[in-house]
C-alpha cells in the first residue's frame, strides 16, 4: 500500500514539475498573465509536497519491513536496528535518487517562497530551471531506478525466471510469501552501518542539490535580461548554505573513512571523493568573486561561469559516481542512468554557456570597473579564483580527464594515482594560503605595497613565534616549517584583522571586547564569518600537513601481555574477546589493549574485527580504536588473530600527528559559515535597533 | 568606519596604465605556464597503465614498470602471513569486463586455461574484501621471476555492486 502511494505521488510530482516549467515560462513570456505564473509557482511548491509524500511512502515501507518492495528487500533485513532502517533510505541507488529529488524540490520550494516577493522578475525563470532539474531526477526514479518496484512471481514462466520486479502488478502474477522474502533480504551494506555514513550522504546531497538555487537564479538572470546584481543578492546566501552542507559532507566522509575503512587516512584522492570536491572548489571560487561583483560591478561573465561550473560539476559528479564510470570504493552498481545523466549534464552545460555567450555578445555583461593595480583586493581575488579554477582543472584532469581521454583517443586505460595529486595540488594549496594571508589586508581599487607590508608585520611576527613550538617538537625540515608558516600566516591575519576591528569598537563604543566581537559578527557577518572560516581552514591545514608529513606506523604480532612501542607510546595487548554478538547480528572479535606513555596508562582501546554472517560479499570489517589528543591520534587496528592459538594477535598502529585539528578546524569553519549566512532580519531586535540607531546618528552627523 | 583598509579609494579609478596592463599580462601568462607545467609533469610522471594479466605476462616490456592490473582472485591461493603482514595470492586473467561482473569473475576463476599470475604484497593488512572471485585492482610492477609485486590493492566484490535477485525459493507460497 505504502509503495503504491509513493509511486502515485512520484508520478504526480513528475507532472506538476513539468507543468510548473510550462506555466512559468508561458505565463511570464507569452500570455503575460499573473494567474498562470502564480499557478506555475504553486506547482513548484506542490512538487515538493508530493515528493515528501513519496519519500514518506518509501520510508514507511522500510519501517514497515515491506520486503516485497525490491528496494526494501535489497537494503534492509529483519535484524537491522531502527536507525539503520531509516538511513537505508539513501543506502542504495534507487532510494538515494528519490531522496535527492526530494531534497532538491525542498530547496526549490524554499527559494520560491523566500525569494518570490523580493525577486519577482527572476522567479518564473528560476522556477522553470529548478523544476527542469527536479523533473529530470524524478524521471530517473520513475523510469530507470524505481524504488517502488516490487517482487512478483509469474507461475506460468519457465522455472528460472518466475521472479520478476515491477512497479505495476503484472498479469497472472502472485505476491511472494512474506516469510520467504524476509529471510532472504539482503540487509544494508556493512560499510554503511556507521553514524558518519548515516549522515554523510544527506549532508553531501544537501550541498550538491543546494547549488541548484544559485544556478537557477543565474540562468533566470540570463533568460530574463535582469543582469544587475539581483541574482547574486537572491542566491548568495543559498550558495553559502549549499557550501556549508557540501563542506560538512566532505568532512564527515573523511571522518567515516578514518573510522571505518581502517587505513589510517581520511582522504585518498579517489575519483568519487574528487567528484564531490570539484563543486566545492568551484563554489568557493564563486563565493569569493561574487564580492567583487557586488562591490565593484566587475567579473560579471566570470561569475556566471563559476556558478554554472559549480552546478555542472555537481551533475557531472553525480553522473560519474552513479553510472559506474570510475573505479572506486564508492561506486554504485553499473546502472542504466549513465546515458540519460550524461546527456542531461551535457545539454545543461551547453545551454548555460550558450546563454552566457549570447548575453555577452549583446554587451549586457560589461564590467563597471577595470583592474587598476596588481596589489588591489580585486586582483588578489581574481588570483584566488585563478588558483581555485586551476585546482579544479588539475583534480578534474587527474580523476576524469586523463583516464577518459586516453580511453577514447588511445584505447589505453590509464589512471593517475595518488602521487599525481600529491605532486600537483600542494603548490596550488600553498598559493591559496598565501593569498588568504594577503587579500584580507589589501584594499579595493589600489593598495600600496608599503601599506600592505605594514599591515602584515604583526601577523608575520606571530607566525614566526608560533613556529617555535613546532620546531621544539621535532619539525626541523625547512619545507615543513615553510608549509606550516604559510598556513599559520593566513590564520594570524584573520585573527589580527578581527582583533583590530574589536579594538576600534572597544575604543569608540566603549563596549567590552566580547560584546564588540559579537556586534562585529552581527553587523558584518560575511566579513567576520569569513575570517572565522579562514581560521578554520588554517587549523585544518595544520592538521593536514602534520598528519601527511609526519605519520608513523608499525605492526607486530603480540601474545597476551606483550607490548609494542612507537613514537614514545607503548601498546599492551590485554585480552581477546571472541564472538561477541551485536544488536544487528554482527559478530565481533574484540582485542582489548592499553595505551601507555611514560609508565602511565592513558586509555583502554578496543580495536575489533566485525563479521556479518548474513551478508554476502563484503562481510568483514576492521574497526579501529583510537586515543586522541591535540598532539596526535594513537590509531590501532586488529589485523588478525591466530584461530588456533588465541593468544597471539597482530596489530597495526598509526601515529597521526595533529590529525584532530582537522575535525576542530572543521567545527570552526562550520561555525563561521553559519555566522556568515545568518540573515540579518533574524537578529535579536535589540541589536537591530542599536544598528538602526547607529545608522540614524551617522546620517544626522 | 571601523577598519581603514576596507575603504574604497577616494580618488576616481582610472583605466590601468600601460605598465600595469603589461604586468597583468605577464603575471597571467606566468601563472598559466606554472599550472600547466605542474599538471603535465604530474601526468607524465604518474601515469599508470591499466592492464590485463595476459597482456602483462606476454610482453617483457612491462617487467619493472609500474602498471595497474586487474584480475580475479582465486580464493584457495590466498596466503597471509599475519606476523609479517605479507600477502600472497594468485589472480586469473579477466578477458573482458561485461555487465555481469559476478559471472565474468566466476568464469575467469573457473577457466583452467586462463592466464594466471602470482601476486605478492608486503606490509599489507589483509583487506576485508579479499576473497574468492573478488576483482583485485593492483598497482605495482612485474618482477623478473614472473611474480607481480604490488604496492596497492583495491578490491571489488560483485555482490556489493549488483543487486541480486532473491532466490527462487521466495515463490514457495504459491
Amino acid at each position: 500500500m505504502l509503495a503504491e502511494i509513493g509511486l502515485v505521488a512520484t508520478l504526480l510530482a513528475f507532472f506538476t514539475s513539468i507543468y510548473s516549467i510550462g506555466a512559468s515560462i508561458y505565463g511570464e513570456r507569452i500570455s503575460r498573465k499573473e494567474a498562470t505564473v502564480l499557478s506555475g509557482r504553486n506547482a513548484a511548491i506542490l512538487t515538493f509536497v508530493l515528493l515528501l509524500v513519496a519519500m514518506m511512502g518509501l520510508m514507511g515501507a522500510l519501517l514497515n519491513q515491506d520486503y516485497q518492495v525490491k528496494y526494501v528487500w535489497s537494503v534492509s533485513s529483519p535484524d537491522m536496528p531502527l536507525f539503520f532502517r531509516i538511513t537505508a533510505l539513501w543506502g542504495s541507488q534507487a532510494g538515494s535518487l528519490l531522496f535527492w529529488s526530494f531534497l532538491m524540490s525542498a530547496f526549490s520550494a524554499g527559494a520560491t517562497i523566500i525569494n518570490w516577493r523580493s525577486h519577482r522578475r527572476l522567479m518564473p525563470y528560476a522556477i522553470a530551471y529548478m523544476m527542469a532539474v527536479v523533473a529530470f531526477f524524478i524521471g530517473l526514479t520513475l523510469f530507470i531506478e524505481n524504488p517502488f518496484s516490487r517482487w512478483w512471481i509469474l507461475p506460468n514462466n519457465p522455472v528460472d525466471s518466475q521472479v520478476v520486479d515491477s512497479a505495476f502488478i503484472p498479469s497472472d502474477s502472485v505476491a511472494p510469501g512474506a516469510v520467504e522474502l524476509a529471510s532472504s533480504a539482503n540487509g544494508l551494506n556493512p560499510l554503511l552501518r556507521h553514524f558518519g555514513m548515516a549522515i554523510h550522504p544527506p549532508m553531501l546531497y544537501l550541498g550538491f542539490v543546494g547549488f541548484v538555487i544559485p544556478f537557477a537564479f543565474a540562468m533566470g538572470a540570463l533568460a530574463s535580461g535582469d543582469l544587475s546584481t539581483n541574482w547574486i543578492k537572491a542566491s548568495r546566501r543559498w550558495a553559502l548554505v549549499a557550501w556549508l552542507f557540501l563542506s560538512l559532507g566532505l568532512i564527515l566522509g573523511g571522518r567515516w573513512a578514518y573510522d571505518v575503512l581502517g587505513w589510517g587516512g581520511y582522504w585518498g584522492w579517489d575519483p568519487v571523493e574528487n567528484a564531490a570536491f570539484l563543486p566545492w572548489l568551484m563554489g568557493t571560487a564563486f563565493l569569493h568573486s561574487v564580492m567583487i561583483q557586488e562591490k565593484r560591478g566587475m567579473l560579471k561573465t566570470w561569475n556566471m561561469f563559476l556558478v554554472i561550473g559549480s552546478f555542472s560539476a555537481v551533475i557531472f559528479g553525480t553522473f560519474a559516481t552513479r553510472s559506474g564510470l570510475v573505479e572506486s570504493v564508492h561506486a554504485f552498481a553499473r546502472s542504466g542512468i549513465g546515458t540519460p545523466m550524461f546527456l542531461f549534464w551535457f545539454s545543461l552545460t551547453f545551454i548555460s554557456v550558450g546563454l552566457i555567450l549570447w548575453r555577452r555578445n549583446r554587451g549586457e555583461l560589461k564590467d563597471d570597473h577595470r583592474f587598476t593595480s596588481i596589489l588591489s583586493r580585486e586582483t588578489l581575488f581574481v588570483l584566488n579564483n585563478f588558483i581555485f579554477v586551476a585546482l579544479f582543472i588539475a583534480v578534474f584532469w587527474g580523476s576524469f580527464g586523463a583516464p577518459i581521454l586516453s580511453e577514447l583517443l588511445m584505447k589505453t586505460n590509464i589512471t593517475l594515482g595518488k602521487d599525481y595529486f600529491m605532486r600537483v595540488t600542494p603548490p596550488l594549496f600553498a598559493a591559496l594560503y598565501i593569498l588568504m594571508g594577503i587579500a584580507p589586508v589589501s584594499a579595493w581599487g589600489v593598495s600600496s605595497a608599503r601599506r600592505l607590508g605594514k599591515a602584515m608585520i604583526v601577523p608575520l611576527v606571530l607566525t614566526l613565534l608560533s613556529l617555535i613550538p613546532f620546531y621544539l617538537t621535532g619539525v626541523h625540515t625547512g619545507g615543513a616549517l615553510v608549509a606550516y608558516g604559510i598556513v599559520l600566516m593566513a590564520g594570524w591575519v584573520a585573527i589580527f584583522e578581527t582583533y583590530r576591528a574589536v579594538v576600534v569598537r572597544v575604543q569608540m563604543q566603549s563596549e567590552n571586547p566580547l560584546l564588540a566581537l559579537w556586534s562585529l559578527l552581527r553587523r558584518n557577518p560575511r566579513r567576520y564569518g569569513g575570517y572565522m572560516i579562514h581560521l578554520g581552514i588554517t587549523v585544518i591545514g595544520i592538521g593536514v600537513i602534520g598528519s601527511t608529513l609526519f605519520q608513523m606506523e608499525t605492526q607486530k604480532t603480540l601474545a597476551v601481555g606483550e607490548s609494542l612501542t612507537i613514537g614514545g607510546y607503548s601498546l599492551r595487548y590485554d585480552q581477546l574477546l571472541k564472538g561477541q554478538i551485536a544488536e544487528d547480528g554482527r559478530m565481533m572479535d574484540i582485542a582489548e589493549v592499553t595505551v601507555i606513555r611514560d609508565g602511565q596508562e592513558l586509555a583502554h582501546l578496543r580495536p575489533r574485527r566485525d563479521f556479518f554472517p548474513q551478508t554476502q560479499g563484503l562481510n568483514t570489517m576492521t574497526i579501529s580504536g583510537a586515543y586522541s589528543t591535540v598532539e596526535n591520534d594513537f590509531y590501532v587496528l586488529l589485523v588478525d588473530w591466530e584461530p588456533i592459538n588465541q593468544d597471539a594477535a597482530t596489530f597495526k598502529v598509526y601515529i597521526n600527528p595533529l590529525i584532530n585539528l582537522i575535525w576542530w578546524g572543521s567545527f570552526i569553519l562550520i561555525l563561521g559559515t553559519v555566522f556568515a549566512m545568518w540573515p540579518k532580519e533574524l537578529l535579536p531586535s535589540r541589536v537591530r535597533e542599536s544598528a538602526l540607531a547607529g545608522a540614524l546618528v551617522g546620517k544626522g552627523a | 568606519m571601523t577598519d581603514m583598509t576596507w575603504e574604497k579609494p577616494s580618488q576616481p579609478v582610472a583605466a590601468p596604465r600601460k605598465g600595469e596592463r603589461t604586468k597583468f599580462l605577464i603575471g597571467g601568462v606566468l601563472i598559466i605556464a606554472a599550472v600547466l607545467y605542474l599538471i603535465i609533469s604530474g601526468t607524465t610522471g604518474n601515469t599508470q597503465y591499466f592492464m590485463t594479466v595476459a597482456s602483462v605476462q606476454n610482453s617483457a616490456d612491462y617487467v619493472g614498470k609500474t602498471v595497474r592490473l586487474s584480475g580475479a582472485v582465486i580464493g584457495e591461493t590466498i596466503q597471509y602471513d599475519s606476523q609479517n603482514l605479507i600477502l600472497d595470492f594468485t589472480i586469473a586473467n579477466i578477458p573482458q569486463e561485461t555487465q555481469n561482473l559476478a559471472l565474468t569473475l566466476h568464469e575467469a576463476v573457473s577457466d583452467p586455461g586462463a592466464a594466471r599470475m602470482k601476486v605478492h604484497l608486503e606490509n599489507q593488512v589483509k583487506p576485508d574484501l579479499l576473497q574468492h572471485e573478488a576483482q583485485a585492482i593492483l598497482t605495482g610492477a612485474l618482477g623478473e621471476d614472473g611474480v607481480f609485486y604490488a604496492t596497492e590493492i583495491l578490491l571489488k566484490c560483485p555482490s556489493r555492486y549488483e543487486e541480486s535477485v532473491p532466490d527462487q525459493s521466495i515463490k514457495s507460497e504459491t
